[in-house]
């Protein structure tokens, strides 16, 4: 036993140490960890940057001197600032200076004393999505001067407003920017399972099926260690590998949260060491399951390409949680923590919520993992007795 | 030494080594010889512990190889026919990986690894990552990984198989020195050449028997031929069905 575990202990040291000095590895473990991180936090901020952009409008008027008391008001409307527009309003929109100029007639004051309607032209390019949530806050501006100057002039007609509103439109969005952000949040916790699957996967084909291509798997397996030895040290190496790019990923994670502008969106999240470690202790005991499937599949590969594309379907298995959660609500069963993978998303997604389980169900679901993934190494052991394996078929 | 008797291999349909037995004494050089696919490589991986006969018994300074493979597995010394090495590791590095294999570690495994590179005249090469090296290099880090534990028996599989003149006949020498240090020495090889330079004991193999084996002087005089290859093509007939 003490033997399996020294010697385990070398085969580990050895492939670590051949794959650290291998750049396909280290891109790998780093793309692998930076890759989500940095996705989450570009959408964030693409989404804040727009938000701002609507709520602080900066509106162009041609002839502003022609409508004082609708500039005035204008200016005391929230995060609205109102600026002599260009001389040409159209070519300006067209070729991008601008998002949006509002042009005011000569006749305004005049047609508004006859209570006549008013041409104000609003110029946008209907082709450009970024310019449209800007677009939408100026017409909305707008329309609700005209009606509360309708009112104003009904009033002093002695008519109540209301007979001349029969429908009053109220807009229920319930895809706020908030929530959005909030979607994207929630990729957080796929981002940190992925990493514990990428992070070993080139170790784990490397010092298997690349092993054997090499021609070094024979010469290997001629040295008296015991094959359980060599299986667990090869297996050991890539966990080591998957949990340092995990462990990158959500400080990475972290530190972007800190970064990012959440409460622009409303947002109130506040992630604290206490999140990463519950983050860390619901993912870290996944990336010794993780590996011992990846070693086990590329030990039974025929070939290193053959291991390859295992690995390319195994990485549909981490996102299955979040897919189904997405099309079907999960509500948190007991029965659900001790399935590998499924355990680790709920919980990771209740650490994330604020509202941390107790560490008896952390336990249990490390738990459930480590046998799930010792029967697998063993599985694993078993293949490298096999004479078509060691020879290759 | 070495004893094997009444080895049996079958694939499938195919008899790859057929009741096959030999004593390979210490302090001499054995050789099989025979064309490729003969059964060779088969009997080699079966004395190493990696295939399981079918048949029959194999002892390695008395340890059963087939009950106990990993206790032969640490009195051999081997070099199989495909002996890969890291690309990114160094040849020092090599040695020391397997010498921990084999349960040599410390300043024991330093020494032994130093001794190696001088014996092989690899010291210039001993701290640059293999991905380079010459075919004739990396057999010389495959055989001194091999020899890091101090073997008393060691098998060769085709050891000079596609070296060029320098590096064959520095195996050659290695070979020799092994002998001289008493050590049982069996390896294969289908060159003529090779085996009557170096064997004390040749052993012709030919579809998965063994058809005759000796001195180079008693194969002569058993077959008639003075010519040694003239001899072996007599032994091993002209028609050889490939086996893996």
């Amino acid at each position: 036993m003490i033997r399996t575990l020294t010697q385990a202990w070398v085969v580990m040291r050895k492939e670590l140490r051949d794959a650290f000095r291998d750049r396909r590895a280290i891109y790998s473990v780093l793309f692998g960890s930076l890759f989500g991180p940095v996705l989450v936090g570009v959408m964030i901020n693409a989404i804040a940057d727009r938000q701002r952009e609507v709520e602080d409008v900066q509106i162009p008027v041609v002839g502003m001197e022609h409508a004082p008391v609708l500039v005035d008001w204008l200016r005391q409307q929230a995060g609205v600032v109102v600026v002599a527009g260009p001389a040409d309003a159209e070519s300006a929109v067209r070729d991008r200076s601008e998002a949006v100029v509002v042009v005011i007639p000569d006749d305004y004051a005049s047609s508004f004393r006859a209570s006549k309607p008013i041409e104000v032209r609003v110029v946008s390019d209907g082709s450009r999505n970024a310019s449209r949530p800007k677009v939408q806050r100026v017409r909305r501006l707008l329309e609700r001067y005209s009606s509360e100057v309708a009112a104003m002039r009904l009033i002093a007609r002695g008519v109540s407003p209301a007979v001349v509103t029969p429908l009053r439109l109220e807009d229920v969005e319930v895809s706020s920017a908030q929530q959005r952000a909030a979607v994207i949040l929630n990729f957080i916790p796929l981002f940190i399972v992925l990493a514990a699957f990428t992070g070993g996967m080139q170790i784990a084909t490397d010092s298997t099926a690349g092993e054997r291509e090499r021609g070094s798997l024979e010469p290997l397996l001629v040295n008296p260690a015991p094959r359980a030895a060599i299986a667990s040290g090869k297996w050991l190496a890539a966990t080591v590998s998957a949990m340092l790019s995990v462990v990158i990923t959500t400080v990475l994670c972290l530190i972007l949260l800190r970064v990012i502008p959440l409460q622009d969106l409303g947002i109130r999240m506040r992630l604290g060491p206490g999140h990463v470690m519950g983050l860390l202790s619901a993912v870290l005991p996944l990336c010794l399951l993780s590996t011992a499937i990846q070693t086990y599949l590329a030990t039974f590969a025929r070939s290193f390409k053959e291991a390859q594309s295992y690995m390319g379907f195994l990485m549909m298995v981490p996102m299955l949680p979040g897919v189904l959660s997405s099309v079907y609500p999960i509500t948190s069963q007991p029965w659900m923590y001790p399935v590998p993978i499924l355990g680790q998303h709920l919980l990771m997604t209740e650490v994330l919520g604020g509202k941390a389980p107790d560490t008896s169900t952390f336990v249990m679901t490390a738990a459930a993992t480590l046998v799930a993934a010792v029967l697998l190494v063993r599985l694993g052991t078993a293949l490298l007795r096999r004479e078509r394996i060691i020879f290759g078929r | 030494m070495i004893r094997v008797e009444g080895l049996h291999k079958q694939f499938g349909p195919v008899t790859a080594v057929d009741s096959v037995s030999f004593v390979a004494p210490d302090g001499a050089v054995t050789g099989l010889l025979g064309p490729n696919g003969a059964g060779k490589t088969t009997t080699l991986r079966m004395l190493y512990g990696l295939m399981r006969p079918d048949a029959g018994r194999i002892f390695v300074d008395d340890v059963d190889a087939v009950a106990d493979p990993q206790g032969a597995q640490a009195r051999l010394g081997v070099l199989p026919d495909v002996s890969g090495l890291y690309p990114r590791l160094t040849a020092r590095e090599h040695i020391h990986y397997y010498g921990e294999l084999q349960g040599v570690s410390g300043a024991a495994l330093r020494a032994r690894t130093d001794e190696l590179l001088h014996q092989l005249d690899m010291m210039g090469i001993a701290d640059r990552r293999t991905a380079g090296f010459s075919h004739g290099e990396r057999t010389k880090v495959a055989l001194a990984r091999a020899l890091v534990h101090n073997p008393r028996n060691v098998l060769l599989d085709e050891p000079t198989n596609g070296l060029d003149v320098m590096s064959t006949r520095a195996v050659r020498e290695i070979i020799r020195r092994l002998r001289g240090e008493g050590r049982t020495v069996v390896f294969s090889s289908h060159v003529m050449q090779e085996v009557s330079a170096l064997c004390d004991t040749i052993i012709v193999i030919a579809r998965g028997r063994i058809v005759a084996s000796g001195s180079p002087d008693a194969l002569r005089e058993q077959t008639g031929h003075t010519n040694l290859e003239d001899a072996f093509v007599a032994l091993a007939g002209p028609e050889h069905e490939a086996v893996p």
